[in-house]
């Protein structure tokens, strides 16, 4: 606990359990780190990874061995496909036990190890401080990812003393990520941009994660290139700006995808070519150069491959440009791209997101899942910390929440772990107590860590869950819609679906139900001016509507449907 | 695709290997032979002790020989995957070694 209270930790999120009692015995015995009771530990690590998504520091988790430390994974594998800063700290039996099939023992070092960016054992007591400094280190530098340190319950008995001392720094000589870009790469990236008519920005979730916004926002002054984000990258450039194309891949819009097809210069920055945004990589962007700019050099030239790879701090590669664009300013005229910029403005026009969707608000009409995430970006101006969990209502909710702002847009992009939104959100509220913290999910999802519910009373973490029920696992039907005839296998249960109205009273919270249009503005307003209380809104929309544009399987980023019935 | 050979030089630690090997697995990659030893010779390795401002005491490091069936642009994807690897420092096939995120081009090892 000394340790991590020296490595400035201030809250962990956990769930006791056998083999890590001594260290909850040394949180009972201290002041100085808060330590949040979950109902089930994926709960800790998801509110782990939303604290450490929306403040930029590492999330610490604690669990003990067995059944905590497996119920933890599908948490540190969500964090690890995102690249989210996480220290796990996992009891484990005494040391003697080990391999014996000892009560509540598993190999956490073992199962955790293909979804975590590093791991220790605890061997002996005298190496904590060192460990936890290294595995801090570890988690937050180069590409962050979570980290486990599996700790025998011996290791922490009360009776074991040392000499503690915590150092200062960590030095791991067989680890080294880049930090500064080389000047070289970095001058053949100016060349390419200064040779550039048709450019794109493509920005991820790694300049989140490398802060790189300002770096971001002052490069495209002087280049004036339209940039689209990664579900992941979204708030990285501010959504309200002209030169904002909205997200790009599957469920990108019209114009983003359009752009990155038609581009002769994509440069990629802390973004990694999955296939949810390529489409089939052999027909990606035909004629455009690649311009990669990342910190792990395992991510570039994996899919697309680059024409230059700028490795580093994408934060401190974003500013070597600028710094060296700078200095040829006089052989750079940004009006080139004018015929460009039409061009988009032209797609954008076409077949742009329909944003008059909720003016359609007669009670003829179900409610539509748009016009929802709509109406909350209205009411809470723009300004909230959104999460959510996975399907049809989030890509709702990253393409009608224009985000402006980095670390708004809060959601399991890789992994696509469903029950994340809700633990992501106390995790976010416990940061931000004074800020809105709003989860945007269905009914699939939020019934996967429901159990939360009852951590959001003992903290009292008034979150608005905005509850988008279509009755139907949504994205799954619609799927089976476009490509299975229709045939709904096992996405649907409408005749047994909780009251969740009930549920959540039954929880201490304030529950809402909507089903008409004429209710719906209203009825939001009532639950977001309902300051001190979580409430939970249940809002009945039309279980037909599918998620548009979408990209057409094996296809190109040109490919896409755009309705039910319209295709490019 | 053509057998392929790698070298590594990483930490002797418990659970280096079991990092090493199931990375092949995870990524889809197959291991035809495996060889491991620590080093008690550590003359060969000065060159890294230099780089890396370190110095090796014998068995504190172990060198891995593993042959592998991969085309080059998987080649080169598993080097960049060792590279990444908390233990490992250093890794090269017959052009080029990774040596802790540098990429050099010969072989060192």
């Amino acid at each position: 606990m000394q340790a991590l209270h020296d490595e400035g930790v201030e809250l962990i999120f956990g769930y006791p359990g056998g083999a890590a009692l001594h260290i909850y015995d040394a949180i009972f015995r201290q002041d100085k780190i808060d330590h949040i009771l979950v109902r089930h530990e994926q709960g800790a690590t998801h509110a782990a990874d939303g604290y450490s998504r929306a403040t930029g520091k590492p999330g610490v988790v604690l669990v003990t061995s067995g059944p905590g430390a497996t119920n933890a994974i599908t948490g540190i594998a969500t964090a690890f496909m995102d690249s989210i800063p996480m220290v796990v700290i996992s009891g484990q039996v005494a040391s003697h036990l080990i391999g014996t099939d000892a009560f509540q023992e598993t190999d956490m070092i073992g199962v955790s190890r293909p979804i975590v960016k590093h791991s220790y054992t605890v061997f002996d007591a005298e190496e904590i401080p060192k460990i936890i400094k290294e595995a801090f280190y570890v988690a937050t530098s180069g590409r962050p990812g979570p980290v486990v340190i599996d700790i025998p319950k011996d290791m922490t008995a009360p009776d074991i003393l040392f000499d503690y001392s915590y150092p200062d720094e960590a030095i791991i000589r067989s680890y080294n990520p880049p930090i500064d870009p080389d000047q070289t790469q970095i001058d053949r990236a100016v060349e390419a941009i200064l040779e550039s008519k048709k450019p794109v920005i493509y920005a991820g979730g790694g300049a989140i994660a490398s802060n790189a916004e300002q770096e971001l926002f002052e490069l495209n002054k002087i280049i004036d290139a339209p940039v689209t984000n990664t579900l992941m990258g979204l708030g990285i450039y501010p959504a309200s700006h002209n030169r904002f194309l909205g997200m790009l891949g599957m469920h990108g819009t019209y114009q983003a995808n359009m752009a990155m097809h038609n581009s002769d210069l994509i440069i990629a920055i802390g973004a990694r070519f999955d296939d949810r945004i390529t489409n089939k990589p052999s027909k990606f962007a035909p004629n455009a150069k690649v311009i990669h700019l990342d910190v792990d050099h395992s991510s570039v030239s994996k899919i697309i491959e680059a024409n230059i790879a700028v490795f580093g701090q994408v934060k401190n590669s974003l500013k070597s440009i600028k710094d060296t664009l700078d200095k040829k300013l006089d052989l750079y005229d940004s009006s080139v791209l004018e015929p460009w910029h039409n061009q988009i403005k032209e797609w954008k026009s076409l077949h742009g997101l329909n944003y008059e969707l909720y003016k359609d608000e007669s009670d003829s009409h179900p409610i539509l899942p748009q016009a929802v995430v709509q109406h909350v970006h209205e009411i809470t101006k723009g300004d909230a910390f959104v999460t959510s969990d996975v399907g049809q209502h989030q890509m709702f909710a990253a393409q009608y929440y224009h985000f402006d702002k980095p670390r708004r847009w809060i959601n399991s992009g890789g992994l696509g772990t469903m029950g994340f939104g809700l633990p992501a959100a106390m995790g976010v509220k416990l940061a931000f107590p004074d800020d809105e913290v709003v989860c945007i999910t269905g009914e699939g999802s939020i019934q996967m860590c429901i159990q939360e519910l009852s951590t959001c009373l003992q903290y009292n973490l008034p979150i608005k869950i905005i509850n988008i029920n279509n009755e139907a696992l949504g994205m799954v039907k619609q799927w089976q819609d476009m490509n299975y005839g229709g045939r709904h296998s096992e996405s649907t249960y409408q005749d047994s679906l909780p009251d969740f109205v009930k549920l959540a009273e039954s929880y201490g919270h304030k529950g809402i139900k909507i089903e008409k249009n004429s209710d719906l503005k209203e009825g939001l307003k009532q639950a977001f001016a309902m300051k001190d209380k979580l409430v939970f809104v249940d809002v009945y929309v039309d279980p037909s509507e599918h998620v548009y544009p979408m990209q057409v399987p094996n296809g190109s980023l040109e490919n896409m449907f755009l309705s039910k019935d319209k295709q490019t | 695709m053509i057998k392929r050979k790698l070298i590594l030089i990483m930490e002797n630690k418990p659970g280096a290997l079991a990092r090493v090997v199931g990375l092949f697995h995870q990524r889809g990659y197959n291991i035809e032979t495996l060889h491991v030893d620590s080093v008690k010779d550590l003359s060969k390795y000065k060159y890294i002790e230099e780089k890396l401002e370190t110095t090796f005491k014998e068995n504190q490091i172990s060198r891995l020989t593993i042959e592998t069936l991969v085309s080059d642009n998987l080649m080169r994807q598993i080097l960049r995957q060792l590279n990444k690897l908390i233990d490992v420092i250093a890794v090269s096939n017959e052009e080029t070694t990774y040596l802790k995120g540098v990429l050099l081009d010969e072989n060192l090892l």
